[in-house]
């Protein structure tokens, strides 16, 4: 899969990276069990820092989304993992983003179908 | 004979210089990053065509007087060599100065411009392109060291059948020119050298394949194709050469050990061999790897395009980026690779080796 990264963007750039893995996942281009490249590989291939790209996988890890075992690298978890606690930490990141949608006055049907789209742009090459 | 050899290596290195434009990787001119849409600038397909067009005519003139100097005033050998070399610094200066020419007219009008404006400026990596990489493994590199620690060990045991005058520099032609005392050192100088340089080679090696393949947003395919290209074929030319480099300095060694093993015409046709090898197989791998992304693209994204990283191309030649962890990476102006400055490593693996060599070759 492919990963593009905008270094000049307000977002950082091992957020960008997190966000680029976690959605090549939810495409189906990168499946549970693959391991994602090196840090040193993956850094040096995008010419950022090896700090930058450490952070990403750390941050991937926090989230349960990757497993980084020693001398394999960084591997994909499976999704059963999904439990209460990842439920929760959702539920909390959920909640601006919402409270944001209906403060610029989306209704309810607006912000479902909206979700359904993005669910479905993510699934649609999938089999 | 040292006439043609010295045309021969100048007209392919004048060939290479005047060709570089149109073999560098597509998004960069004149050592500055063009964004896609803008390769096909008229003014700057002239900036390349007037390059090539100055360099091959006083290349040509240049040649063309030497080899009438010397055909007509029939100088000693000493001077052929020495105007030789200087006219092949002379053309390499020259197109140095050139490039440095073009490379400031390409800034000005890529400021002039704002190429860069009102583009998204990204930079990409391909997850699975290392399971296409096909760099020779770093044990293939162990080989020719294998086969020098063997001549060294022979000639420790052959000691005694050494000459007292040991050979350390050899003409054109194939005969050993100077001379130094016999020692242990002096004796295996020859091996210990052509070992500094294998392990030189083995040390690039690891570091190419462990440095960065670089793609380019705007044509991920031609310039993906680029760069597996110029791993492959440069991990084999380096192979090539320190393998050739092996048999010709083994050669070398037997030959001051059993002066009677081979004949004399084998002795003069080895360096040149080498040579005509070597040169081929550079010219085949810069058209190789000059030719690898310049099929047409086909995959345009108007409003995107690589990261401009002309700050950390110094002169649009060296490249000094702490943060890439890339310890080599493709050269901007020419076909090949160039230092990291950012990376103390790369100094390690490039510049011990040739320490080492130097000082065997004073000793």
């Amino acid at each position: 899969m492919i990963i593009v990264i905008e270094p000049d963007s307000d977002v950082p750039i091992y957020e960008q990276i997190c966000n680029q893995i976690m959605e090549g996942i939810a495409r189906g281009q990168i499946k549970p069990g693959h391991s994602l490249p090196s840090v040193r590989v993956f850094a040096s291939d995008l010419g950022v820092n090896m700090h930058t790209v450490n952070k990403s996988y750390h941050l991937l890890e926090k989230k349960g989304i990757i497993t980084i075992v020693p001398k394999s690298g960084a591997v994909i978890s499976s999704p059963q993992d999904f439990n209460e606690s990842s439920f929760n930490r959702l539920k909390d990141e959920f909640k601006p983003l919402i409270a944001e949608s209906l403060v610029v006055g989306m209704t309810h049907q607006q912000i479902q179908n909206l979700v359904t789209s993005i669910i479905e742009d993510f699934t649609k090459n999938q089999k | 004979m040292t006439l043609a050899i010295f045309l021969f290596i100048s007209i392919i290195l004048a060939g290479i210089q005047t060709a570089i434009p149109f073999l560098v990787k597509r998004t960069i001119i004149f050592g500055i990053t063009v964004p896609e849409k803008h390769i096909k600038n008229e003014q700057l397909l002239s900036y390349k065509k007037n390059y090539t067009f100055i360099v091959a005519l006083v290349s040509v003139i240049a040649l063309a007087s030497y080899v009438l100097w010397v055909l007509v005033s029939n100088p000693v050998e000493e001077k052929t060599v020495l105007i030789g070399t200087f006219i092949q610094f002379g053309i390499i200066l020259f197109s140095l100065s050139l490039y440095f020419y073009y490379h400031g007219k390409t800034l000005q009008l890529k400021k002039k411009q704002n190429w860069m404006e009102q583009l998204k400026q990204v930079k990409v990596a391909d997850l699975s392109v290392r399971s296409q990489d096909e760099m020779l493994s770093w044990y293939v590199f162990l080989l020719p060291i294998v086969m020098t620690v063997g001549v060294i060990v022979y000639t420790i045991f052959q000691y005694d059948l050494l000459p007292n005058q040991i050979p350390t520099h050899w003409g054109a032609n194939g005969k050993a020119d100077r001379f130094t005392e016999k020692t242990p050192i002096s004796a295996i100088s020859l091996p210990l050298t052509l070992l500094a340089m294998q392990v030189m080679f083995l040390g690039i090696n690891i570091g190419k394949s462990k440095s960065g393949i670089q793609l380019s947003a705007t044509s991920l395919n031609a310039s993906r194709n680029r760069q597996l290209t110029l791993r492959k074929n440069s991990s084999w030319l380096m192979f090539g050469v320190s393998f050739l480099l092996t048999i010709m300095f083994s050669f070398f060694q037997l030959t001051t050990i059993h002066p009677d093993l081979f004949a004399g015409t084998a002795m003069m046709a080895a360096p040149i061999i080498f040579l005509v090898i070597l040169l081929t197989g550079t010219i085949i791998f810069a058209v190789k790897v000059g030719r690898a992304d310049k099929q047409s693209v086909g995959e345009q994204k108007e409003d995107i395009t690589d990261y401009d990283e002309d700050s950390y191309w110094k002169g649009g030649l060296f490249y000094f980026n702490r943060n890439d962890p890339s310890i080599f990476v493709e050269k901007r102006f020419g076909v090949g690779w160039t230092l990291n400055f950012g990376n103390p490593i790369g100094y390690i693996i490039v510049f011990v080796p040739l320490v080492v060599i130097i000082i065997l070759s004073n000793l």
